[in-house]
């Protein structure tokens, strides 16, 4: 088609402000979809989306839009993950795209990860549509989220829609919008091929599925494409786009969008962001803003039944195959016998393949609690990557440590601003801005540490701010602070798995509160259990767990002995979903017992 | 079986077919607190269904073996009509038995009940007592006083039965070390010759249980002892009564000696009996059987539920109940060898002379003992 009636669109939106209706209503509108088809969400695949109202997977539609001029357009509708875990992602898909709508809920108005995602957009030049959605609903104020548009991202919102997607308001002149504020793609059809690769994930029947915008040039079946990044060779086996239904075709030229296949076996060798280029006749120099995905977050993972070591890692591997921003690798605990550590974009990241494993996979898992890369350097002078507490070097061999920084933005509304404030405060957030952004919001910008993110932040920062905060955070770098590593011995014995990093400050204060967690995790075993924390030979807090007095059925109901038969039958299955650390039966929240603390007591 | 020493209490398979009959008759006139059983208060059009259901149910039975013991329970059997009890038991063959139980509450007990219990059979009376205490009472919603079950343990001694057991809860709303030792005090005041101490379940099936998990405070839930105070009770009971000559012979069950219950002891030795009532449940040395739990179901006429017996793990969870332990075979000394050794070092398991038995503290944890003689 000519590039003249091609626009490249995302859809920027926070949680529920309304994307995935919006996504449907534009596809119910072009026709490319029936209304019987929209009864289920169609962007959103994966069943985890669904229920989380996340979408993962970025996913590119093509819709076909006669406008008002009498012309007929191709809008490509690229969708792009929401959550602050999958930035990368997001910055790929807004890279394929000229424009983005900007959604905006009418009574919530803007939140941190629109906001971030809007940078994001403008950075790349995109034309960005404010739509200010929801109007239909009591509590609507779009006079207000206009003013909070303009104050907060600095956009002139004068021309933004208002619309209700839900009730079909508006969607026409968003659709108009579109055909006449993107600009056409740009890029030039005789030049070598460039083509950005935004999503791919696997298929069992045809390998790696990637999704590409053509910038330059042609892409063509049976081409022989070279993946930049890493030299290989591919040969186009197939070729097409998503309307929402896969549709095969001949060619994709400059400023389009659409899927290839090309007997590619893992999605680690079809990197986002990475440059497809012709094998014959190569471009001179890929597209800007490759990286190689690094993980942020570490965890161990661990089956519940031991023999089922070789079942998680096989199932990793295949998660692995879809998932190319998390690794693994085997390790070994004391405690919890073989296991993975894992690492993650984030803590959502995490949840996700945990649950996947669980639900998918069918395995019991145990999660050690989450922590970070660690740069330490040694008494030698080498730098070395520590993303596991039990392989911190001995303290007299260590010279510095540096932790992860990031730099932190929390939008939330004035009343909850005592509490925000305090537990920025007590996860060492250093505060870089305080902005009244209007309507009795506020902005906050702070460095922090993410090794305090990673432990319960998010479950905090919304207890804190009843739901009301939305909270971004970016990378920033390391910092070199005093960091002790905490262990747990349980009956005299560490237990590996329950140790973790803290900075040397708290260090006495978590050790005590850890310790009290545990011991109302860990029930009475048959003999008294000592608790205790330690930073190196130093114990820093103990307390007892009492041996267990009594359990004991008393009454024979008129010879009902099927009633003791289950009664035993479900403590033994209880205990079969511990894990047992020397002569002690451990639950496996226990194990997560370590993500609460530094929340104090009196939530329970 | 020629290689068990000859007075082992539990061979693995019963020779002896002699079997017991419980009769379930599950209407009170109030449900106590503490009940975790399938029983109720109905309206009285329901009991007389029920009490023709359950002859019915009876007269319907093929007897295969002549019964030895009979157990009326509930429920609150003694509320029934004597001239009632006449006729159902007149179903029964096997009378006069060897020993035929009514439980019974306290305060309703007249002279005159008393004759005409003892005049169908029955030689023996289990009192719901669970405390002498009036302020543990009150909270369970019972209204008698130690006054009643000693005036009525007299009657009944007069009406010839003499054989009484008292049932005591451990446990109880309000209990204290002081307030047991005044109930084990009436014990020893009363003597009966046989008293169950059972300790109180916690469990949702109960409106204390229920509030207690909740943390709740009716029914006197706050001012229930912990777990571990009711140990201290329960061990302090097996101590005092002991010293009375009534010894622990099952893990609830004290008697002097003699006096052991004939029909409850069928039950931890995997000994035959059959169960007529609503929720009744039967063994007969190969599979177990329960009729309906609740009452409709049962008026309903619905089926009852028919399972295999486990013997060989039933032998330890149930056989090891009794103080006297059992007698593993060579088979099985060999497939529990792991949990035996290990219970036995722990000091929860005994063994003398090819018998296995809980020690003291194995029966306040016998549960953990227990679930290691599972098979699955």
């Amino acid at each position: 088609m000519d590039r003249e009636f091609i626009r490249n669109f995302s859809i920027i939106a926070h949680i529920d402000h309304g994307k995935s209706t919006l996504a449907d209503r534009l596809l119910e509108t072009t026709g490319a979809l029936s209304q019987r088809e929209m009864m289920e969400q169609v962007l959103d695949t994966m069943d985890l989306e669904r229920e989380r109202g996340i979408t993962i997977k970025a996913h590119a539609v093509r819709l076909n839009y006669r406008a008002d001029d009498g012309n007929l357009y191709q809008l490509n509708l690229i969708d792009t993950p929401g959550h602050v875990d999958f930035s990368y992602e997001v910055s790929r898909s807004l890279q394929a795209c000229e424009g983005a709508l900007l959604v905006v809920d009418a009574s919530q108005g803007v939140e941190a990860q629109t906001l971030a995602n809007t940078y994001l957009a403008l950075h790349h030049n995109l034309e960005i549509i404010p739509v200010i959605n929801k109007i239909d609903l009591p509590a609507a104020e779009p006079e207000r989220i206009r003013e909070q548009i303009e104050t907060i991202i600095g956009l002139d919102a004068r021309d933004a829609v208002l619309a209700s997607a839900k009730q079909g308001i508006g969607i026409h002149e968003i659709l108009e919008h579109i055909v006449h504020l993107v600009p056409p793609p740009k890029g030039s059809l005789d030049a070598p091929l460039r083509a950005l690769i935004f999503d791919s994930w696997f298929d069992a029947y045809r390998g790696v599925i990637i999704l590409v915008r053509v910038l330059d040039g042609r892409l063509r079946m049976k081409q022989k494409i070279r993946l930049w990044s890493n030299g290989q060779v591919f040969e186009v086996e197939g070729l097409g786009y998503q309307a929402p239904k896969a549709t095969p075709c001949e060619e994709l030229s400059a400023g389009e969008v659409g899927f290839l296949f090309a007997n590619i076996k893992t999605v680690s060798d079809a990197k986002i962001g990475d440059t497809i280029v012709d094998h014959e006749n190569p471009a001179a120099e890929p597209l800007p803003g490759f990286e190689e995905i690094k993980p942020m977050v570490f965890a161990g993972l661990y089956p519940v039944e031991s023999h089922e070591h070789g079942l998680l890692r096989d199932a990793l591997e295949k998660l692995r195959l879809n998932d190319s921003a998390f690794n693994f690798e085997p390790e070994n605990s004391v405690a919890l016998g073989f296991g993975f550590r894992c690492g993650f974009l984030g803590l959502l990241h995490l949840e996700i393949v945990q649950e996947r494993l669980e639900r998918e996979f069918n395995i019991d898992l145990i999660t050690t609690a989450p922590g970070v890369r660690y740069r330490v350097t040694n008494t030698m002078g080498e730098i070395v990557e520590v993303y596991n507490p039990t392989k911190f070097p001995d303290p007299s061999e260590i010279k510095q440590i540096e932790e992860p920084i990031i730099d932190a933005i929390v939008i939330t509304r004035e009343e909850y601003l005592g509490g925000i404030l305090k537990l920025l405060e007590e996860k060492r957030g250093v505060q870089k801005k305080f902005e009244y952004v209007g309507g009795g919001r506020v902005m906050l910008t702070y460095e922090m540490p993410l090794n305090e993110i990673v432990l319960d932040f998010y479950d905090r920062l919304k207890s804190a701010s009843r739901g009301y905060a939305s909270l971004d955070y970016h990378f920033s770098g390391f910092r070199v602070s005093p960091m002790v590593r905490l262990d747990v011995l349980v009956a005299g014995d560490p237990v590996d798995a329950l140790s973790l990093v803290v900075h040397r400050d708290f260090a006495y204060d978590r050790g005590k509160e850890l310790i009290s967690r545990l011991r109302r995790l860990i029930p009475r075993q048959m003999f008294e259990v000592a608790l205790q924390a330690a930073i190196g030979n130093k114990i820093v807090a103990r307390e007892n767990i009492a041996a267990m007095r009594k359990n004991v059925l008393a009454k024979c109901y008129g010879g009902d002995i099927s009633r003791k038969r289950k009664l035993l039958e479900k403590q033994k299955e209880g205990k079969k979903r511990m894990k047992r650390v020397g002569r002690v039966e451990i639950p496996q929240e226990a194990f997560l017992a370590v993500l609460k603390v530094g929340q104090g007591e009196g939530d329970e | 079986m020629s290689s068990l020493p000859a007075d082992c209490p539990l061979p693995r398979y019963n020779q002896k077919r002699v079997p017991g009959v419980y009769v379930s008759y599950p209407f009170c006139a109030q449900k106590c607190t503490y009940c975790n059983f399938a029983s109720g208060v109905y309206p009285a059009a329901v009991e007389l269904q029920y009490r023709d259901a359950l002859q019915g149910e009876i007269r319907a039975h093929r007897w295969d073996w002549r019964p030895e013991t009979v157990y009326l329970g509930g429920g609150t059997p003694s509320a029934l009509a004597a001239g009632d009890w006449r006729s159902l038991l007149g179903e029964i063959p096997g009378r006069p038995w060897l020993e035929a139980t009514m439980e019974a509450a306290p305060g309703s007990i007249t002279a005159e009940k008393a004759r005409a219990w003892a005049e169908c059979g029955i030689n023996r009376v289990s009192l719901g007592v669970q405390s002498f205490v009036e302020t543990e009472i009150r909270r369970t919603g019972r209204k008698h006083t130690a006054q009643t079950v000693a005036e009525e343990m007299r009657i009944l001694g007069e009406a010839g039965i003499a054989n009484c057991n008292i049932d005591l809860i451990a446990g109880l709303s309000g209990q204290t070390a002081a307030s047991w030792r005044e109930s084990l005090e009436w014990i020893e005041r009363l003597a009966p010759a046989h008293v169950s101490v059972y300790m109180l379940e916690v469990d949702g099936d109960s409106r204390l249980g229920k509030e207690m998990l909740a943390g709740g405070a009716r029914y006197g839930a706050a001012e229930t002892p912990g777990g571990d105070a009711t140990a201290d009770f329960y061990e302090a009971a097996v101590e005092r009564l002991d010293a009375l000559g009534i010894a622990r012979y099952e893990i609830s069950n004290f008697a002097r000696p003699g006096c052991q219950s004939r029909h409850n002891l069928k039950y931890w030795k995997l000994e035959p009996y059959t169960g007529f009532g609503a929720d009744a449940h039967s063994f007969d040395g190969h599979s177990r059987r329960r009729n309906p739990e609740s009452v409709e179901a049962y008026l309903q006429g619905q089926d009852a539920e028919t399972s295999p017996a486990h013997i060989e793990e039933e032998r330890f969870f149930v056989g090891l109940r009794l103080m006297a332990g059992v007698c593993p075979e060579p088979d099985e000394w060999r497939r529990f060898a792991a949990p035996i050794r290990r219970f036995l070092h722990t000091g929860l398991l005994e063994t003398a002379g090819g018998v296995l038995r809980l020690t003291s503290r194995g029966v306040l944890l016998s549960n953990e003992v227990f679930q290691e003689f599972l098979l699955s």
